[in-house]
């Protein structure tokens, strides 16, 4: 099974750009004021993860 | 369209910038994906009063309150007091920072430059491999805005940089990772900026309470993003409002969520590209303040695109004085601030409070080494292995 990946919580965010600036993948993008994760570059590596000071985002499947 | 400079963000880096590179004759255009400059607030908003040496800003409603000094909180909660008439203590203002972006701006736009709110640089213009434009989103329109140079002022997120093939990937361990209440109905000490320091305050950062007026404040946290967890930041900043005797009564105005590089500068300069402000690293990373930092660099690559414009030359070559300029001042800072913030990163609680205790009541207008260290030393011998790395700095 693939590894899970990051998953942003739209409603969380607080588009303060930290994950944005730490991922290693140029894997998230700021759009409308919110953080948006294309999946196909995450390499799960969490690092964004352990950013997000709202604690916005997650691993996929994760409740 | 076509411009001579597009400058990608309307914060103090983009607008410093563009108003120096207006005023030596340049067509300057500012684009900002916010519908409305300075808003929302992601800040702090503290600022040295070297500030006023520049010029920048008329009348008052940028300014919300005047700081005489410092206090720093080891974690013990001795206090250590930096004031006003003492030597080496910088004072300053808390600002209003919406009122300050948008003031900046306006000079920008009253030097000739012009902006366009609601549109977002999505990628470089390039021909092969050279760039001469950027490609942006107005609403649901593609625009692609031609230019010699552009000046990558997009705030941490620096992606102008990456779309040039520039690594500008922060490291965790370069990033602070914050949140901040501005608080109302609370007890202040007005005139005093405070920080306090603790791996269980804040690991590898502060907490900090700027006064914004008599009942008001900005309180807020950084922590290392390498020593956080998921939405530690605001677990830890509520938990020390809910214990502070002068904050817990506290509603909040305001909350945001911030981030702030607190790493090296990085190269800056380009072919037809600029990096300017938080894009290119230009923060002091003890502090976490990038205010002023991006004020000298946008003067300085303003002036030096203003120079290029001129000549007609918009390579690496030309546009290097930018960065030459700064690298006896700004850099010189930073550079060696990076240093100190590794160092204060290895210092313990224990440290801190010794520190902290050896100089409560030293006397900082006879701010010499010299007679620092004979004060820290004097109380706590052990301190002296500590400090050994920062004696080395004294020479740089
Ligand atoms: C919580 C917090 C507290 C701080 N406290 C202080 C303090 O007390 N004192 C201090 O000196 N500094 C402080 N700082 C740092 C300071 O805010 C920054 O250093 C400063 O704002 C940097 O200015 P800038 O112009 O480089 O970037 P910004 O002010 O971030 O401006 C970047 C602009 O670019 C725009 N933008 C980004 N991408 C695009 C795009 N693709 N297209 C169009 N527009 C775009 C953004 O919307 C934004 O308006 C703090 C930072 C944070 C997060
Ligand atoms: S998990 Fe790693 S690769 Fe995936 S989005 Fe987060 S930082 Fe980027
Ligand atoms: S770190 Fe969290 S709050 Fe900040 S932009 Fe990313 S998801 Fe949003």
């Amino acid at each position: 099974m693939a590894k899970p990946k990051a998953h942003i919580n739209q409603i969380l965010c607080l588009a303060c750009g930290g994950c944005i600036s730490v991922c290693p993948q140029d894997a998230i993008t700021m759009n409308g004021r919110k953080a948006f994760l294309e999946k196909t570059k995450c390499i799960s590596c969490g690092i964004c993860i352990n950013t997000c000071p709202v604690g916005a985002i997650d691993l996929e499947g994760k409740k | 369209m076509k411009y001579d400079v597009v400058v990608v963000g309307s914060g103090p880096a983009g607008s410093v910038t563009a108003r120096y590179a207006a005023a030596s004759g340049a067509k300057v255009l500012i684009i900002e994906r916010r519908p409305e400059v300075g808003v929302p607030v992601l800040c702090a908003e503290g600022i040295s009063k070297n500030v006023d040496n520049y010029n920048l800003l008329s009348g008052t409603k940028w300014m919300a309150a005047s700081m005489d000094g410092a206090r720093i909180f080891s974690p013990d909660r001795t206090i250590v007091k930096l004031a006003a008439e003492l030597a080496g203590a910088e004072t300053g203002y808390v600002l209003n920072r919406e009122f300050f972006d948008k003031e900046l701006v306006q000079g920008a736009l009253k030097k000739g430059a012009s902006i366009m709110l609601n549109t977002t640089a999505i990628d470089l213009l390039k021909n092969k491999d050279t760039i001469i434009g950027i490609k942006a989103l107005q609403f649901d329109e593609h625009l692609d805005i031609e230019a010699d140079i552009i000046v990558a002022a997009d705030g941490v997120e620096s992606k102008v940089g990456r779309w040039a093939g520039i690594n500008t990937t922060l490291k965790p361990h370069d990033l602070e990772t914050c949140t901040q209440y501005t608080l109302s109905n609370i007890v202040v000490e007005e005139g005093y900026c405070d920080f306090y320091l603790g791996k269980k305050i804040a690991p590898g950062g502060y907490i900090w309470v700027f006064p914004k007026g008599k009942d008001t404040a900005n309180v807020g946290i950084g922590v290392l993003a390498s020593e956080s967890t998921p939405q530690l930041p605001l677990k830890l900043l509520n938990t020390f409002i809910k214990n502070h005797p002068d904050l817990k009564k506290g509603e909040p105005l305001r909350f945001l969520a911030g981030a702030v590089p607190v790493a090296e500068p990085i190269p800056a300069t380009y072919d037809h590209l600029l990096l300017v402000g938080d894009a290119a690293r230009q923060v002091d990373p003890i502090t976490g303040g990038g205010l002023m930092a991006s004020i000298e660099a946008g003067k300085s690559a303003g002036e030096t695109i203003g120079h290029a414009i001129e000549l007609q030359q918009f390579d690496q070559k030309t546009l290097l004085p930018y960065e030459e300029q700064l690298q006896d001042t700004l850099y010189r800072k930073l550079k060696r601030n990076y240093v100190v913030k590794e160092i204060l990163q290895n210092f313990d609680d224990k440290t801190l409070n010794m520190l902290a205790d050896s100089l409560k009541n030293y006397k900082f207008d006879e701010l010499s080494t010299f007679s620092l260290v004979k004060a820290l030393v004097a109380k706590h011998p052990s301190l002296l292995i500590k400090l050994k790395p920062l004696m080395r700095l004294s020479k740089l």
